[in-house]
């Protein structure tokens, strides 16, 4: 007795452990509270919410179109090759299913890697179109799989009996043949339009601009904070791909095993009737219908009058969009890269032609050595003339002749210090090694914002690739070790906030937040200068609708667009009439915010160093990390 | 009998090197109830799926009617098979099975209705229209799926082991069901089996093969009293084989002794092998024998007794009606009519026999 209560105790706790976090969503998904940890109510509220949101319900419309269709190709395609390797001598046909099991078993990040790679060197434009090549090759072997069993299961005289009765190969495929594998197909099409619509990974890397589906979409938007509608859509596929699973582990049960279940055999067959007559047609029929939709709200989108922009997550407000779009006609297909490294190679690989980027410094002067910039006709942007020349200036530092760049965003790193805790106004980077605050210091936990500090504390560039002087700052490094209380990212602002510490190296846009929480925390850029960073925006070479994107730019560069972004985005911008429409006045004359330009005088913009330097930061920082 | 309906004309086939048939020739004749007859491997199946269409010779021609079929594929062909599996569309009622035929062939609902219900009575299964494959027994799937052939009105119906999967009463009966079709419909059937009993009852002619060979063609008269050679007479029916010399002609020496026999043409002192019936031999006083032996078995096998009687060193095999018991001593007599005298054969090849008729 005690032994089973023991069994079922175990299998609960399984089960809840399996299915809590699902529960939990579902849970939330109807919190009318916004808040993950207070229950304020039930509600549908967020399901609502989710269907006025045309985002996801355009990207709800692309999975379900590509699931439906990726499934249907794969269905055709991987019953055919089913056939075709049925008929194979059996050594070639063990050949053959080990080598279309493969790509079940390779890695979800490798198939998209390859597949990306593939598009690339053929020159197709990653969009809707590849993520469907890609979601039919990889749902073939699915399809093969599910499909095989029931061939071996059908007797091939079954074939050869329709044909002596004088059925043409075809007609004896589709009513002798396919019926009996008919269910083998079925569930081999559920089970690709599962995958099809679980998938993530291969979605991401043969995407074009523009194009989302829900997996890459939720990723998206969870970069973002997950907003309680994504509970809602969670919920809702969850669900599905439930009752998709239970109908493919349902339907190929039992073949009627005994002679006398007539009944069940002709249960079977109403269903497989009721199958295709009714549920074939119907979802070939949502496909076109959605289908339609799709491509009616992504054809007024395709005309040649559209800008294809590529940006960092969350760098501008949407609101800016969608004015832009109201008041020139064009239309904005808009994707976003997370780091300048994820960004480079869709450039470089010219997969796919984006209008207008908006690269950092270092990495603009990468693409422009590489020859991947398109110089801008600065005729087209007069507004230019709003942008500080102080900035125009630091340009020089990466597009030496200002010819390929407009400077967006920009910021600084400096230090930030709670005045109730130091003794003295601080203006050097000297105080990172004043003992007096042991353990109070926090230190940026990246190679190059380490050394740049460093490097710029003994005079030197922080770009200096002199071994002596790298070696100089990793013995400086090495020094100040005891002093840190910890080498942290994200969380100086967090530290700093709460009284944890003295002393931090911090960027410029953060640093601005922190003194709206702890008034105590002043922020200075040190008189031995410090790394100002830009990003801005730039033409690639292939792009298709420059004169858009110099439209595109020129409206960035309106004061009163500008500010909406530092609204919205809070970095700082380079557009001085911009500045003066800051209601705020602290805000307006923030020198965090917005420096003196002889504060950024001996300020520097980082240099991409080449392959080797890097590896010799790297290395001198291993060094310094293990001491 | 009439005129040739199928002729097979020098017919090869290897699958993987290993040849299953090899140069043969054989013609059927219309109306004919000719059997393929031999072991597994022989390659009457393979010679059965070339009629159909669903293999194709490496070389040889196959002439349907006056026209060469080779290259006609199944759906083409004015033949029908009956499958040793059945092979009845199991997601189809009976109806549908026996209709699909003449769907495709494009006949008229009415037409179509008359048929069916006129196969399910030529195969005494009436009112099953609506049932499904599963729910039959073997034996009336069967009977379905010779029906669903024959409604297609073939001119020659194609048998592969149709009744192998059946019990013993019901094949027996089957058979006869076979005979009287095949006499009522009036049209050819190739029937491929390995039961030797079934071929001797159905048969107009029998097609005895053996690794790709035909062995001999005749009667079941003629194969069963006459083999031409030890295969046949091993295969068919049970047989004693000894080895034999030929003094003269109606002259055999054989078992130490001299015998009488019926056959001529061997030469003199000619190494020959003779075939006797278990049946054929009579067992008598042990002094009204042409030998003497002693019974070493005995077996009731319901029509007849089975006795092993050994016999100058040979362990004879007889069929009889009285009994012996274990240890009789016995004389051994056969008519002379009953010993049937067969060429040696020199070498496994010589075995087979190139029939011109």
């Amino acid at each position: 007795m005690i032994k089973n209560g023991l069994k079922r105790f175990y299998l609960i706790l399984i089960f809840i452990l399996l299915y809590a976090p699902i529960v939990t969503l579902m849970v939330l998904s109807f919190n009318s509270s916004k808040s993950r940890s207070k229950w304020g109510g039930f509600t549908g509220k967020w399901y609502v919410a989710l269907f006025q949101n045309q985002d996801i319900m355009n990207a709800l419309y692309t999975t379900l179109i590509i699931a439906l269709v990726s499934a249907l190709v794969a269905t055709i395609i991987g019953t055919a090759a089913a056939i075709g390797i049925q008929a194979m001598k059996p050594k070639f046909r063990t050949f053959m299913m080990g080598v279309t099991n493969i790509p079940m078993l390779n890695a979800d990040i490798v198939t998209g890697i390859s597949l990306m790679l593939l598009f690339i060197a053929f020159r197709f434009s990653l969009g809707f179109m590849t993520i469907l090549l890609a979601h039919i090759t990889f749902n073939i072997p699915y399809v093969i799989l599910s499909v095989m069993p029931k061939l071996k299961q059908t007797s091939k005289h079954t074939y050869e009996a329709a044909m002596d009765l004088g059925a043409s190969p075809v007609y004896a495929f589709f009513k002798v043949v396919f019926p009996d594998i008919m269910p083998g197909v079925f569930s081999g099409f559920l089970l690709a339009f599962t995958m099809s619509l679980d998938d993530f990974v291969i979605t991401h890397f043969t995407k074009g601009p523009g194009v989302d589906t829900l997996s890459t979409k939720i990723y998206s938007e969870v970069r973002k904070g997950i907003k309680p509608e994504m509970y809602a859509l969670s919920t809702i596929m969850f669900v599905t791909v439930l009752i998709l699973l239970i109908l493919v582990n349902v339907t190929p049960e039992k073949k009627a095993s005994s002679s006398g279940q007539k009944q069940e055999i002709k249960k079977k067959h109403r269903i497989s009737r009721f199958i295709f007559r009714k549920v074939v047609p119907t979802a070939i029929v949502i496909v076109i219908i959605a289908g339609g939709f799709f491509y009616g709200s992504q054809n007024s989108d395709a005309g040649n009058n559209q800008v294809i922009v590529y940006n960092w997550g969350e760098y501008i407000d949407p609101e800016v969009l969608t004015m832009f779009e109201e008041e020139t006609g064009i239309d904005v297909v808009y994707e976003e890269f997370e780091t300048n490294e994820i960004m480079y190679p869709k450039i470089q690989s010219g997969a796919i032609a984006y209008d207008v980027v908006c690269p950092s410094d270092y990495m603009v002067q990468r693409m422009i050595e590489n020859d991947l910039l398109a110089e801008i006709d600065f005729n087209n942007i007069p507004n230019l003339k709003y942008i500080d020349s102080t900035y125009m200036e630091q340009s020089r530092q990466f597009d030496p002749e200002n010819k390929y760049s407009v400077p967006y965003l920009f910021g600084t790193v400096g230090i930030l210090y709670n005045k109730t805790m130091v003794d003295e106004p601080i203006d050097s980077w000297s105080v990172l090694w004043d003992p007096k605050y042991k353990d109070s210091i926090l230190m940026q936990d990246s190679v190059r914002d380490a050394f740049g500090v460093t490097l710029k504390y003994l005079g030197y560039s922080l770009n200096s690739t002199d071994l002596d002087e790298l070696n100089e700052a990793k013995n400086l490094l090495i020094k100040q070790k005891p002093l840190v209380q910890a080498y942290v990212v994200d969380q100086v602002r967090d530290k700093m906030i709460g009284n944890e510490a003295a002393i931090g190296v911090i960027y410029s846009g953060e640093a601005l937040y922190t003194k709206q929480e702890n008034p105590n925390l002043e922020y200075v850029i040190p008189k031995e200068g410090s790394n100002l960073w830009i990003d801005s925006w730039v033409i690639p070479k292939n792009a298709k609708h420059k004169e858009n994107a110099e439209k595109f730019i020129d409206y960035l560069c309106r004061p009163e667009i500008a500010k909406m972004n530092f609204d919205y985005i809070t970095y700082s911008i380079p557009n001085s009439e911009g500045r003066k429409l800051i209601e705020e006045d602290w805000m307006r004359e923030s020198k965090v915010a917005f420096p003196d330009p002889e504060d950024l005088a001996n300020c520097e913009t980082f240099k991409f160093l080449g392959d080797d330097n890097d590896a010799v930061y790297n290395q001198l920082w291993r060094e310094v990390k293990s001491k | 009998m009439s005129n040739k309906l199928i002729d097979i004309v020098n017919i090869t086939k290897s699958f993987d090197e290993n040849v299953v048939l090899d140069q043969l020739n054989l013609y059927i004749r219309e109306n004919e109830f000719l059997t393929l007859l031999g072991p597994s491997g022989c390659g009457k199946t393979t010679l059965l799926r070339i009629l159909g269409g669903f293999e194709t010779p490496d070389s040889g021609d196959i002439i349907f009617d006056g026209k060469n079929i080779n290259n006609l594929p199944p759906n083409k062909r004015q033949l029908n098979t009956v499958f040793q599996k059945y092979a009845l569309f199991s997601h189809m009622s009976i109806a549908e099975n026996i209709a699909f035929g003449l769907k495709i062939k494009g006949k008229s609902k009415g037409y179509i209705q008359d048929k069916i219900r006129y196969a399910l009575k030529l195969v005494n299964l009436e009112g099953y229209e609506d049932r499904t494959p599963d729910s039959l027994s073997g034996g009336q799937q069967q009977r379905i799926a010779i029906a669903r052939a024959i409604v297609n009105e073939p001119k020659v119906l194609l048998l592969d082991e149709p009744l192998g999967a059946l019990d013993l009463k019901l094949r027996q009966d089957m058979q006869y069901e076979l005979i009287r079709l095949k006499n009522e419909l009036g049209i050819t059937f190739v029937y491929v089996t390995h039961d030797q009993e079934e071929a001797l009852t159905m048969s107009d002619t029998i097609v005895v093969m053996n690794q790709g060979y035909i062995q001999q063609i005749g009667t079941p008269e003629d194969i069963y009293n006459e083999p031409q050679n030890a295969f046949v007479a091993d295969f068919i029916g049970d047989s004693n084989i000894l080895p034999a010399t030929m003094v003269e002609d109606k002259v055999v020496k054989m078992l130490g002794a001299v015998w009488q026999c019926v056959d001529v043409g061997f030469g003199r002192n000619k190494p020959v092998d003779a075939v006797i019936r278990p049946e054929d031999i009579d067992l008598v006083k042990p002094e009204e024998g042409i030998i003497e032996g002693v019974v070493t078995h005995l077996i009731f096998k319901g029509v007849h007794y089975e006795m092993e009687v050994l016999a100058n060193n040979y362990e004879l095999l007889v069929h009889s009606t009285d009994m012996f018991p274990v240890g009789t001593e016995v004389g051994i007599k056969v008519d002379p009519f009953d010993i049937q005298i067969m060429k040696k054969p020199e070498s496994e090849d010589a075995e087979a026999v190139g029939i011109e008729e």
